[in-house]
C-alpha cells in the first residue's frame, strides 16, 4: 500500500510540473495584463494538438516538437492578443475587468469548437516520446512521464531566469509595477502587454505538447486544466511566478493522493476534477491572497 | 415614460408571441419554446451581470439545481410539480443568497473563478452520483402536461418570461435597480451615499439565482429528459453569448438576442459545430467594436427614422 501512495505521490508530483507550467502562464499574464485568461485551457489545447501535428506530419522528434509548439502557441497568442485585447490599454474603454473576462471567455468557446471541427471530437494520441518505463522495486514510471517532468522543470527554470536575468524581463517587472513609470523610462508598454500574453500562452502550449502522450488530446482538454491553474494561480497568490510553481506541485500531489485515498475507486476518480475546484472556492473564501499573495490589483 | 417607438414594439412583439404557436409546425414550436427558456436565463443573468455588475459563470448551475431539485422532488418526495418547482425556486434562491453572501468581498475575475467552480463542483456531483439523479445517462422527469400538442408549454412559458420581464424591468426602474448600478459603478461611492451594498449584492445574486432556478424546474418538466450537460460551460456559453451579441445591459436587448440565436441555432442545424464557432466570432466582434450589442446598436438606428423621431427637447429615456 505504501508503494502505492509513494507512486501516486510521485505521478502527483510529475503533473504538478505540467500544472505549474500551465499556471505560470497564466500568472505572467495576470501580473501584467492585469486579466484573469478565461482562454488559457484552450491555449494548452491548442499547444497539444500543434505538437501531435508536428510530430506525425512533419516527422520532427520529441523535444523539438514541444519547441515548435510553444513557438505556435506563441504566435497564436500574439494574434489574439492584437487582434482583440487592445480595448484593455485605451482610457475610452469602460470597466476593462469585463473586458477582459468576456473576451476571453468568447476566445476559449471560438478556440474550443473550432478544435472540435478542425481536430475531430475524438480523442487522439501522439506517438510516446519515449516508450517503456522507469521500474525500480514495485514503483514504476513510464519515461513519458519522467520527460515531460525533466523538460518541464527545464522550461520553468528558463522562465524565471528569463524574468530575472534578461533585459525584456525586467521590463515585464517594470510594467506590472508601473505602466506608466515604465513608459517614462522608454520602455514599450505595448509591445510588453503583447509579449507577456504570448509568453503566457508559449507556456501552456508547451504544457499541452508534453501532456499529449500520458493523456489523449480532446478539444474539451483544456477545461479542467483551466480551473486547476485558475486554483492554483490563487493559491499561489495572484502574480507571484515561484508561488505559483510551489501552489502547482502541492496540488498535483494532494490531488494524486486524494484519489489513491478515496474510499470508494471509481467515485474517487470522478470527483478528483472536483478536487482542485473545492481547494480553489476554499481559498477564495479563507485566504483570497494565497499563501505568499500580493493584494489584488486592476488594470488603471 | 415609454417612447412611442417603443410601445408600438412592444405591442408587435405581444401580437407575434401570441400568434406564433398556431402558425408554425411542432418542430418549430419547440424551438420557440427552448427560445423562451434562453430568454428567461439570459434575461435574470443580465439582471446579476449587466446591472448589478456581478460577473457570474454559475448562472447555469443554477438552472441545473432548479432542474434537478425540482424533479427528483416531483419523483422522491411526490410532490405535485407547481410544488416541487416552487420548492426549487426556494431552494435556489437560498443557494443564491448564500454564494451572494460569502462572495462579498471577491469581485471581477474572481467571482466569475468562483461561480464557474461552483457550477462545474455542481454539474461533477450530479454525474457521479447516478444512483440518484441517473448521472450522464440522463434523469426521467414528470412532464407537466399529456396531450398531443406542446402548444401549453408555449404558453406557459411565455407567461413565465412575461412575469419574469415585468418583475425584473419593475425592479430596474425602482430605486434598486439604481442601486444595484451605483453599486456596479462604483462600490465606495455607493456606500458612502447610504447604498446598503451588502444588502443589495446578496439581493441581486439571491434574485437572478432564483429565475434561474424557475427556468430550470419550467425547462426539467417540459423536456422530460434532464442530463447534467445543461449545467456545462458550454451551456453557459452560449446564454453569455446571447446576452453579449443581444446587449447585456439592457434587459429587452438581452431577451432579443436569446431568441435571435436561439432561432439561428435551429435554422442554422446543417452547419453542426460551426455554429458555435459562429456565436464565439460573433461574441468576439460585438465585445470589440460594439459593446451595447448588436440589437442596441440596430435599435439606435430604428430610432433614427423619420416619423419615429422623439419631439425635440424630450429627455432620453432611461433604460
Amino acid at each position: 500500500m505504501s508503494g502505492y501512495l509513494l507512486a501516486q505521490a510521485l505521478n502527483g508530483l510529475v503533473i504538478g510540473v505540467i500544472y505549474a507550467l500551465i499556471a505560470a502562464g497564466l500568472t505572467v499574464i495576470f501580473s501584467i495584463l492585469k486579466i484573469v485568461n478565461f482562454a488559457h485551457g484552450e491555449i494548452y489545447m491548442m499547444g497539444g494538438y500543434f505538437g501531435y501535428f508536428v510530430i506525425t506530419l512533419l516527422g520532427i522528434p520529441p523535444l523539438p516538437a514541444v519547441l515548435v509548439a510553444m513557438l505556435l502557441a506563441f504566435a497564436l497568442s500574439v494574434a489574439l492578443e492584437r487582434a482583440l485585447l487592445s480595448p484593455l490599454y485605451s482610457p475610452a474603454t469602460e470597466r476593462k475587468g469585463d473586458y477582459g473576462i468576456l473576451v476571453t471567455f468568447g476566445i476559449s468557446i471560438l478556440l474550443r469548437n473550432l478544435a472540435i471541427i478542425a481536430f475531430g471530437p475524438f480523442p487522439l494520441r501522439p506517438p510516446s516520446f519515449w516508450p517503456g518505463a522507469l521500474i525500480a522495486g514495485d514503483l514504476v514510471l513510464s519515461w513519458d512521464r519522467v520527460f515531460a517532468a525533466g523538460v518541464g522543470i527545464a522550461i520553468l527554470v528558463g522562465l524565471l531566469l528569463f524574468l530575472a536575468r534578461s533585459a525584456w524581463g525586467q521590463a515585464l517587472n517594470a510594467v506590472s509595477q508601473s505602466r506608466e513609470s515604465a513608459a517614462i523610462v522608454g520602455i514599450n508598454d505595448r509591445l510588453a502587454y503583447t509579449l507577456a500574453f504570448a509568453v503566457g500562452g508559449a507556456l501552456a502550449g508547451g504544457a499541452g505538447a508534453l501532456v499529449g502522450p500520458i493523456y489523449a488530446l480532446s478539444p474539451s482538454m483544456g477545461l479542467v486544466p483551466d480551473t486547476q491553474a485558475f486554483a492554483i494561480v490563487v493559491l499561489g497568490g495572484m502574480g507571484s511566478v515561484g508561488g505559483s510553481i510551489i501552489a502547482a506541485l502541492l496540488l498535483g500531489v494532494s490531488e494524486n493522493l486524494f484519489v489513491a485515498l478515496f474510499p470508494d475507486p471509481t467515485r474517487g476518480l470522478s470527483y478528483a476534477q472536483a478536487f482542485s475546484l473545492v481547494v480553489l472556492m476554499a481559498v477564495l473564501l479563507i485566504r483570497p491572497t494565497g499563501l505568499f499573495g500580493r493584494e489584488h490589483v486592476a488594470m488603471e | 415614460m415609454m417612447t412611442r417607438p417603443a410601445l408600438l414594439a412592444w405591442a408587435a412583439a405581444a401580437i407575434v408571441a401570441l400568434a406564433y404557436p398556431f402558425v408554425v409546425d411542432p418542430y418549430w414550436l419547440t424551438v420557440g419554446i427552448l427560445a423562451l427558456f434562453y430568454a428567461l436565463v439570459t434575461a435574470s443573468w443580465t439582471l446579476l451581470v449587466g446591472y448589478a455588475g456581478q460577473f457570474s459563470f454559475g448562472h447555469m448551475g443554477f438552472v441545473a439545481l432548479g432542474a434537478y431539485a425540482s424533479a427528483l422532488l416531483a419523483r422522491y418526495a411526490s410532490l405535485p410539480i407547481p410544488l416541487a418547482a416552487l420548492a426549487a425556486i426556494a431552494l435556489c434562491l437560498v443557494v443564491g443568497a448564500a454564494i451572494g453572501g460569502i462572495c462579498l468581498r471577491m469581485r471581477g475575475p474572481y467571482l466569475a473563478i468562483f461561480t464557474l467552480a461552483f457550477a462545474e463542483v455542481l454539474r461533477i456531483v450530479i454525474t457521479t452520483e447516478n444512483e440518484v439523479t441517473g448521472g450522464s445517462g440522463g434523469f426521467q422527469a414528470a412532464t407537466l402536461f399529456h396531450g398531443r400538442s406542446d402548444i401549453p408549454y408555449y404558453m406557459v412559458a411565455l407567461g413565465l418570461l412575461a412575469f419574469t420581464l415585468a418583475a425584473l424591468g419593475w425592479m430596474i426602474v425602482s430605486r434598486w435597480g439604481l442601486f444595484f448600478r451605483a453599486i456596479r459603478e462604483n462600490e465606495r461611492a455607493a456606500a458612502a451615499s447610504g447604498v446598503r451594498v451588502v444588502r443589495f449584492r446578496v439581493l441581486a445574486f439571491a434574485i437572478s439565482s432564483g429565475f434561474a432556478g424557475l427556468a430550470g424546474a419550467f425547462y426539467a418538466h417540459y423536456i422530460g429528459m434532464l442530463t447534467p450537460d445543461i449545467g456545462s460551460v458550454d451551456q453557459m456559453g452560449l446564454v453569455v453569448a446571447m446576452a453579449v451579441i443581444g446587449g447585456s445591459e439592457s434587459l429587452t436587448a438581452a431577451v432579443l438576442g436569446a431568441l435571435a440565436v436561439e432561432a439561428l441555432v435551429e435554422a442554422l442545424r446543417a452547419y453542426g459545430q460551426w455554429r458555435l464557432v459562429l456565436f464565439g466570432a460573433l461574441l468576439l466582434l460585438t465585445m470589440r467594436f460594439a459593446r451595447n450589442g448588436l440589437l442596441a446598436l440596430a435599435w439606435e438606428q430604428v430610432r433614427r427614422l423619420p416619423g419615429l423621431r422623439r419631439p425635440r427637447g424630450t429627455a432620453e429615456p432611461a433604460r
